[in-house]
């Protein structure tokens, strides 16, 4: 039971100095005392502080002697075990004592001055998480400044900077703004899909709302529903929330409720523009009246409930300037200078059946669309052509000429009059001057035969033909013109319904005399379109129940916001077929009769 | 007399038992959840008047509820962010910082109805989205923070056992340098194994290993798989080792206690601060493409 306790100590110029000396007891005692085995002259020791104890088992017992623990291993204990096998270390004040065992089995206990504790705070700031990440400061800095320069700086510095080229719906072109894409709230809608990646074509000026004029720019020949203060006079009060957003917007220079954009919201998705619900249309048509008192517009919300008779456009005054509009409950009567009994020529037993079975033309009594053939939109219909309609059964053949029957032209009443004057009639006039044959086409009825007697035959024919019982009254009523026989000028509109459309392409499965009562009609005069109540027993508004029969329809079934004939689309804006286009083309057609 | 004094004395007891009850009770428990309270108010308001006003075309930050929520939402936005400038202002009484605390917990958390309402539910690869996530990143992390600090102080407290964080340094400073003279009858490849757990640094392993707690490259493991028993210097090297390990996995465990307790921080900061440069960009894009 042997210590070799071995002191290291260093001289000034830092020359270690090791004093090895043996201690043949089993129990050491450490401290500042002098009588201590280990004497440490440390005022942070106690005089007698530490009892080192070798128990029979080979272990190294620590016990601290006062009140004052000592460090074993780095922790703050007042007794301990070290396995001298394993070696230990006693920290006392500023000595390390180290325990271990040498070659001999003795315990060797190392006494030698603690390293400077210099960095030892350092050390400590390794425990947070702080030394192993970047410092919060420093990312915050990095972050916020990329979001502020990329999502911002760049794509206002580019939008500034660039040149406004005007917009061009054949020819759409990236924009020069970068990086704006990061601005978008969502996609746009189908058609203005190319629009995707040229913000700057709606977004035209900075900080300025959409403008209408710049959507105008590309949806040309758009008609307005109505002048813009009617519009708003006739809008719904505003909820006080969205009174107290229009006044602010108003502020900072939006255009107002009558601008495109505010129903024409987008960035709502690639979606299509949806109909405009019947409430959009109800929540100004409701009670339109009340805030519009001068309009000529009836209340309307629901096809089922409240909607106004319909108002056809037609001629109702023989040889008319203008068309009017009037309802059908007012019983309109239709003057269009036609005498048309539909009833005759629909009768399948009648005389015109019994004539167009014969004809193999038809070989079957006359259908409807014999004569009416619809437009491209299956709106409304092409104007009849009594060449191609009425000319098999009512002939205008007038005799036999070179090439064949000779036939006497249609639709002009002075082009009539020249065909009966060049007509051979009757008794062959007398000669003007010696007869003289002439040979081929010259010869007397050649085709340059020139006859110069007075053309008696031919006035009375042209007086019989227009007069009544004559082959132009079959259709036409006679009338003078400027004292001479006329023909009233046939006023036919191609469509009746100009505020709204219906598609017979929908209704191709119903007969055309399901609604129309064209084979009871007697006569011309009578208006054959169909009223509310027939289009009700099927149609009723959106909120109806849908039955095999009940078809639930909204306003936009047959209404169109900004053109009421049909709906805009590119193309009809450059055919011309836009706002109001039929009553134009109507007002033209009657134009040329004159 | 007596029982005049023993009155007063009574509740001068329980004026007392208030004042420190009130002094320790905790910030989410600030003057019986005042602010929870508070908070939920806002949001249900804010539910239901999202469910109840009719919003034309479809809900989203442009109608005059959408600016609304917006308006009161970048607010108490930058109001919040201000805890950081007000923490370091400690007072006491009606706005003491264990009120603004308990106000910017809960009004935080409120933030989540309001923004979610503000968008519209309309989310996409844009600035306003990132504002979006930006904010609830700030307050999942603020959660985290808050329920970090409630549960992991006391895992902290077991893990260390009694020792301070120098003391953790001390006792494996006590080993290297019983391991620097034990190792000393070692051989070169051994040596160098020793020496490289000698001079490996004590926090390496960076973020990722202290949350996790997984050292792949640590030194002492490999030179206690690599140092067997075979002789007594070897032997002892071994189980010094096998100390310096244990006393590794204890400054370890204590590490990952501390990063899970700091992380939220270092989220929570750097997002807030990048949730205003996105509120910037989305406030501005939003009006200047109008």
């Amino acid at each position: 039971m042997a210590f070799l306790i071995r002191t290291i100590d260093f001289t000034a110029s830092g020359r270690e100095i090791i004093r090895d000396r043996v201690v043949e007891q089993a129990h050491l005692t450490v401290g500042r005392a002098a009588e201590c085995d280990i004497h440490l002259p440390d005022l942070a020791v106690e005089q007698r502080h530490l009892a080192l104890t070798l128990a029979s088992d080979g272990t190294l017992r620590a016990e601290a002697l006062g009140t004052l623990g000592f460090a074993l291993d780095g922790r703050s204990v007042t007794e301990g075990v070290i396995d001298p096998g394993v070696g230990g270390e006693i920290a006392l004040g500023s000595a390390l004592i180290a325990a271990a065992r040498d070659e001999a089995g003795r315990v060797t206990l190392t006494i030698r001055q603690a390293p400077a504790e210099e960095g030892k705070g350092d050390a400590v700031a390794g425990f947070a998480l702080a030394s192993a990440l970047p410092s919060k400061r420093a990312a915050s800095w990095v972050l916020a400044s990329l979001i502020l320069v990329l999502l911002l700086a760049v794509p206002v510095f580019t939008h500034a900077t660039r040149t406004i080229t005007p917009n061009d719906p054949d020819k759409i072109t990236h924009g020069q703004t970068v990086l704006d894409a990061a601005w978008s709230t969502g996609a746009l809608s189908v058609k203005h899909h190319a629009l995707e990646e040229n913000c700057e074509s709606c977004h035209v000026n900075a900080f300025v709302s959409v403008r209408d004029e710049t959507c105008i720019s590309c949806h040309k020949g758009l008609g307005d529903h109505a002048a813009k203060p009617r519009l708003i006079a006739g809008m719904p009060e505003l909820s006080s929330g969205d009174a107290a957003l229009w006044k602010i917007a108003g502020m900072f220079g939006k255009e107002g409720r009558g601008a495109c954009t505010t129903c024409h919201t987008e960035h709502e998705g690639k979606v299509r523009q949806q109909p405009a619900s019947e409430a959009f249309c109800s929540d100004c048509h409701d009670k339109l009246d009340t805030r519009l008192t001068d309009t000529a517009l009836a209340n309307a919300h629901d096809f089922g409930k409240q909607h106004p008779q319909f108002r056809p456009t037609f001629y109702a005054a023989y040889g008319a300037k203008e068309p009017v509009r009037l309802s059908l409950d007012k019983k309109p009567v239709e003057q269009s200078g036609l005498i048309f009994p539909h009833d005759v020529h629909m009768d399948e037993r009648g005389g015109a059946a019994r004539m167009a079975i014969s004809l193999a033309q038809y070989g079957a009594p006359l259908e409807c669309k014999d004569c009416h053939a619809a437009t491209a939109d299956k709106i409304s219909f092409k104007p009849v052509e009594m060449e191609q309609s009425c000319e098999s059964c009512h002939s205008l053949v007038s005799g036999r000429g070179a090439g064949g029957f000779t036939s006497l032209r249609h639709g002009d009443v002075r082009k009539f009059r020249e065909d009966i004057a060049g007509l051979r009639q009757g008794a062959a006039r007398k000669p003007v001057g010696a007869a003289r044959q002439r040979p081929g086409q010259f010869g007397e009825a050649g085709r340059y035969y020139a006859q110069f007697g007075r053309p008696v035959n031919a006035h009375i024919s042209l007086a019989r033909g227009l007069e009544k019982g004559g082959v132009c009254t079959e259709c036409h009523l006679p009338t003078q013109t400027g004292g001479r026989a006329d023909l009233v000028p046939v006023n036919l509109p191609d469509r009746f319904l100009m505020h709204g459309y219906f598609s017979h392409e929908a209704h191709k499965k119903e007969e055309c005399t399901d609604c129309h009562a064209a084979d009871k009609s007697k006569t011309a005069n009578d208006l054959l379109i169909p009223d509310l109540a027939s289009c009700r027993d099927c149609h009723l508004g959106a909120t109806a129940q849908k039955t095999k029969k009940i078809v639930p329809s909204s306003c936009a079934m047959c209404h169109a916001y900004h053109v009421p004939s049909g709906q805009w689309s590119q193309s009809r804006s450059e055919t011309t077929k836009g706002a109001s286009s039929y009553v134009a083309d109507a007002r033209r057609a009657k134009g040329s009769d004159q | 007399m007596a029982s005049r004094a023993s009155g007063a004395g009574k509740s001068r007891f329980s004026r007392d038992e208030a004042r420190r009850d009130s002094d320790h009770v905790s910030f989410l428990k600030h003057r019986r959840f005042r602010w929870l309270w508070i908070a939920l108010v806002l949001s249900g308001t804010a539910v239901l008047a999202y469910a109840l006003i009719d919003q034309e075309p479809r809900p989203n930050g442009g109608t005059w509820l959408g600016y609304t929520l917006g308006t009161i939402g970048v607010l108490l936005i930058l109001w919040l962010s201000l805890l950081g400038v007000r923490k370091r202002h400690i007072t006491t009484g009606a706005w003491s910082l264990k009120a603004w605390t308990s106000a910017h917990v809960y009004l935080g958390l409120s933030l989540i109805v309001i923004g979610t309402l503000h968008t519209g539910f309309q989310v996409s690869w844009n600035v306003h989205t990132l504002a979006y996530v930006l904010m609830m990143v700030v307050i999942l992390s603020g959660i985290w923070g808050v329920i970090a600090y409630a549960t992991l102080p006391a895992h902290l407290s077991a893990n260390r056992r009694e020792m301070t964080r120098i003391e953790m340094l001390d006792a494996l400073a006590a080993l290297d340098r019983q391991l620097d003279s034990a190792a000393q009858p070692l051989e070169r490849a051994e040596a160098d194994l020793v020496l490289a757990t000698l001079t490996q640094d004590i926090f390496h392993g960076g973020a990722w290993g202290r949350l996790t707690g997984s050292y792949p490259a640590c030194a002492t493991a490999r030179a206690l798989k690599a140092i067997g028993t075979g002789d007594e210097a070897h032997a002892r090297v071994h189980a010094l080792l096998d100390k310096r390990r244990e006393q590794l996995a204890q400054i370890r465990g204590y590490l990952r206690i501390k990063a899970l307790l700091e992380i939220w921080l270092f989220l929570h900061i750097p997002a807030t601060i990048a949730l205003i440069a996105a509120l910037i960009a989305h406030v501005i894009s939003v009006f200047y493409y109008w």
